[in-house]
């Protein structure tokens, strides 16, 4: 009774605490935005002050109109042009410092800002079916990256310390640019932390009735100031690729919100959310896979079994939209400047992406062979093993197609035993008409195994069933004419417009068999007669699969990172600052490909200090015993 | 385990055939729709209008 009184108290206390916080936050936001914007400005605001009025008298200016030019003058001041000599020698590569500090940031960051998103959903599910498994996993979830927050804030400082050691005009230009928004930045920080120690540490205090509300609204709270800390420094980045809100000699003429809402800021924030729950997801799996591998407990392999299956499948559904997400990134980079378009894919960082290939190959078969090995866990899965030889003929053949290269570097001999510089058959393979067809029919084939592997413990009710599979095998077999026929015919046989814009088509057509098979599978399994599922029954060489995710996510981020900022090329800020630093110029692949492995190996070291301490919260020494002389 | 048939093996390919045709239909209508939406105009036969 007491106990219920006390939680009484505190959800009462709670509501208006959080209702404050809440209103806080946006009012805080909003603030900024009105700050930096238009009618509301901080200079509209002052304005009056400065002038005096008297009856029938025109104004007096107080300041003279030297000082007025002054000003505006320093208001317009252009970009820092610096010297080689500006640039402070620490006697190794600014640039090889600065990657390691940023990439290992951005890896962190990333896998910190995901986990609480799909954390939330997990616990919103286990609200929903009342299972309390759903919100158990869903804290442990929370428990493996907690250690990570500490990891990212640690290499955030030492990256921004770094930066304006190293690069300090620089620094001072973004900080001119980009003004207060830095400290509304750091701001969000105190917010993230506040809300991500009361969501960790409160999971147990607030997990009944309406106090599970409180700490839903907690979680969505955790997640709108990480997810505000991401479209902020987003802002920096792309400010540095398609700088707005500037003139073409760098000075500021425009507000804030001019300078962070450049060309390429929303399609880098989509690709970036998308990306980060996928590769989250990814990470946690290999932690599921590491426990479920280390226990021969049954009750603990079912629970990590479902733990692994439950990260694969946030990680492959969050990375089946990700190709169209990077897509509509290029696109935008194309239409902002067809010179940087052509740098990225059609210059010497081309080969990164027959590398890139290689490891969405990767990450697709594996994705898929774990959910091939997952269905050993029912009987009901016999019906569908049929499929799985047809889906891995789709995805290996689509994989070779894929990371076949367009130009080959060739001697002058193999040049004329070939005939030319591409190869007759493999030519054709190696343009984007036949990539595009590759990679939707990769998607396509993967969410097929999901279909099969979330079917394989039902059985169908309904009497329109077998009408249902008809439909659905038509949505396969029509989209899968579809998109060769827009792949080849407008590819090879028209002009380039037609063949980007039936790119477009070929999204679409993939985006309506994902829609019509949920649609059709959540219809058509209602009341569906269950097949028991036997979690933990699944064969040790599948968790590999999972240790195989983050090893090619985190791999193909530093690669894609690597690409996405040298576009730059020899620009701090494309135009407008020019980097006349000793590393102003794109490194080789082999030197490139040797610091995104260094970056890949040291993050997954951190990752595995990460688990291991995850693992040391749950243990305990057992006591000594006395020995005979008394001691322990 | 196996489903209710209510559709012979005849009858299942028909099905099928059927939903194919309107399926391709349905593409058809998308494509030109998607190009249409980008200024890329098609004629009845799918060739580029434009």
């Amino acid at each position: 009774m007491m106990k219920q009184t006390r939680f009484s108290y505190i959800r009462g206390m709670m509501r208006p605490v959080l209702m404050f916080m809440t209103v806080l936050l946006f009012t805080g936001m909003a603030t900024l935005v009105l700050a930096e914007t238009g009618a509301g400005s901080a200079q509209a605001r002052i304005a009056p002050v400065g002038e005096v009025r008297l009856q029938g008298q025109p104004p007096v200016e107080i300041a003279p109109a030297a000082a007025k030019a002054a000003e505006e003058k320093a208001e317009l001041e252009a970009a820092p042009q610096p010297r080689r000599a500006d640039y402070p020698n620490v006697g190794m590569s600014s640039r090889a410092i600065v990657w390691v500090l940023a990439q290992m940031h951005l890896f962190f960051g990333a896998l910190v800002l995901a986990v609480p998103l799909f954390v939330l959903m997990i616990e919103l599910v286990g609200v929903y079916t009342g299972d309390e498994r759903y919100d158990d996993m869903a804290h442990e979830f929370m428990k493996i990256s907690l250690t990570g927050f500490s990891i990212t804030a640690i290499f955030g400082g030492s990256l921004a310390l770094a930066l304006f050691m190293l690069y300090p005009d620089f620094m001072g230009y973004m900080m001119h640019v980009f003004g207060a928004q830095v400290l509304v930045y750091a701001s969000m920080f105190f917010f993230e932390s506040f809300f991500l120690y009361v969501y960790y540490y409160g999971w147990n205090a607030f997990r009944y009735g309406n106090l599970k509300w409180v700490h839903l609204t907690l979680g969505l709270l955790l997640n709108a100031s990480g997810l505000t800390i991401m479209v902020l420094a987003n802002s920096w980045a792309t400010f540095m690729m398609a700088p707005s809100g500037v003139n073409e000699v760098g000075a500021v003429v425009g507000n804030i919100w001019e300078i962070m809402k450049g060309p390429l800021w929303n399609p880098i924030n989509l690709h970036r959310f998308i990306a980060n729950i996928g590769f989250g997801g990814a990470v946690v799996g290999a932690y599921a896979a590491f426990k479920f591998l280390s226990t021969t407990d049954p009750e603990k392999r079912a629970h990590y079994d479902w733990m692994g299956y439950t990260s694969n499948f946030i990680a492959i559904l969050a990375f089946l939209p990700l190709p169209f997400a990077g897509y509509y990134l290029m696109a935008e980079i194309y239409s902002y400047s067809q010179q940087m378009g052509i740098t990225a894919m059609g210059g010497i960082l081309a080969w990164l992406f027959i590398v890139q290939a290689v490891l969405i190959g990767t990450i697709l078969l594996a994705g898929n062979f774990y959910l091939w090995s997952g269905m050993s866990r029912t009987e009901g899965s016999e019906r569908y093993k049929g499929l799985i030889k047809v889906i891995a003929f789709v995805l290996v053949v689509s994989f070779l197609i894929w990371v076949t290269p367009h130009t080959l570097i060739l001697s002058a001999s193999e040049i004329s035993l070939l005939g030319g510089s591409h190869h007759h058959i493999l030519g054709p393979l190696g343009i984007m008409p036949a990539k595009n067809i590759a990679v939707n029919l990769m998607l396509i084939a993967t969410f097929l195994s999901f279909q099969l592997y979330r079917r394989s413990d039902k059985v169908a009710t309904v009497r329109w069933a077998p009408l249902g599979n008809a439909l659905l095998i038509g949505v396969y077999v029509a989209a899968v004419v579809n998109i060769i026929f827009l792949g080849v015919y407008y590819g090879y046989f028209t002009n380039t417009v037609y063949k980007v814009g039936s790119s477009v088509a070929q999204v679409s057509t993939t985006l309506v068999v994902i829609v019509a098979g949920l649609v059709i599978d959540t219809l058509m399994f209602r009341n569906a007669k269950r097949l028991p599922s036997h979690w933990g029954r699944i064969p040790d060489r599948a968790q590999y699969a999972l240790f195989a995710l983050p090893i090619a996510f985190t791999w193909l981020m530093a690669l894609m990172g690597y690409v996405r900022s040298s576009v730059k090329t020899h620009w701090h800020v494309y135009t407008v600052m020019k980097d006349n630093s000793p590393d102003n110029f794109i490194p080789t692949i082999g030197y490139a490909g040797n610091m995104i492995t260094l970056v890949t190996v040291l993050f997954l070291l951190c990752v595995l200090f990460m688990f291991w301490v995850a693992n040391l919260s749950g243990s305990r020494q057992a006591k000594p015993e006395a020995t005979a002389g008394g001691e322990a | 385990m196996e489903e209710q048939n209510t559709l012979g093996v005849g009858g299942r390919l028909v099905a099928v055939a059927i939903a194919i045709i309107i399926m391709l239909a349905v593409f058809y209508g998308l494509d030109h729709m998607i190009m249409g939406m980008q200024g890329l105009p098609l004629n009845p036969d799918l060739s580029p209008a434009g």
